[in-house]
């Protein structure tokens, strides 16, 4: 099966609690359902391109630690993904 | 999210985030009660994806917000395609989605503290379901 893209956008440090505990619930979420997933943790201040951020045929996680250090970029994903019918949830 | 709700779709070009300073209309102001650390009770709007989501209509979340939605524009999260879908017990709103979107839903609580291995948290499972349904139809 195709692994499904899974953008995270988060500035807290990997480390914090609050990050790992969203990667790890995305990996639970995937095991449990024998769903194949590539994370990419995607700091805000680089996010270069909404269209590969927002592809259609991926999901988008807009991650807990406001405020986003490009809260502006964040925004535009959010529009986005709200148009094209891609998958989002925010935390 | 409800920043870009409130710009595009609500009529408020300068809608703001209170934590971002002064300026614009803010639409997300920080809570009257701060939220750090604490588990709250949620009740779920009934036919909404979110309560399909927890087969439920109560649920105990975990929370850090200290931020909103300023009382002033609460409308907006009923209007336009967007729905209130939960709530705590002081009736804040807690969880926002679009109807008119696949999966599309923002919480002000953090379901992934309370996920764990083989028992992952329904939010983030209908997030896979739902891309991997949208996947599979392009």
């Amino acid at each position: 099966m195709r692994p499904l893209v899974v953008t995270v956008l988060i500035d807290l440090p990997p480390d914090e609690r609050h990050h790992t505990a969203t990667v790890a619930a995305l990996r639970h979420a995937s095991e449990h359902a024998g769903s194949p997933i590539e994370i990419r943790v995607v700091p805000t201040e680089t996010i270069y391109d909404i269209n590969v951020v927002a592809a259609p045929g991926s999901a988008v996680v807009v991650g807990p630690g406001s405020p986003y250090r490009d809260p502006e970029a964040v925004h535009a994903v959010v529009r986005a993904a709200r148009e094209r019918g891609v998958p989002l949830v925010g935390t | 999210m409800l920043v870009e709700h409130a710009r595009s779709l609500a009529g408020i070009p300068d809608a703001s985030h209170a934590e971002y300073g002064a300026g614009g209309t803010p639409v997300i102001s920080l809570l009257s009660c701060s939220l750090q650390d604490q588990t709250i009770s949620v009740d779920l709007t009934r036919g909404s994806c979110l309560a399909g989501l927890y087969g439920t209509l109560r649920a105990l979340e975990r929370t850090n917000c200290s931020y909103g939605l300023a009382p002033e524009v609460q409308h907006i999260a009923n209007e336009h395609g967007m729905q209130v879908t939960a709530t705590d017990a002081t009736g804040e709103v807690r969880a926002i989605e679009r109807i008119d979107h696949p999966f599309f839903i923002a919480t002000l609580y953090q379901p992934q503290l309370s996920s764990v291995r083989g028992a992952p948290h329904p939010v983030f499972a209908g997030l896979l379901a739902a891309a991997r349904s949208h996947l599979q139809s392009h």
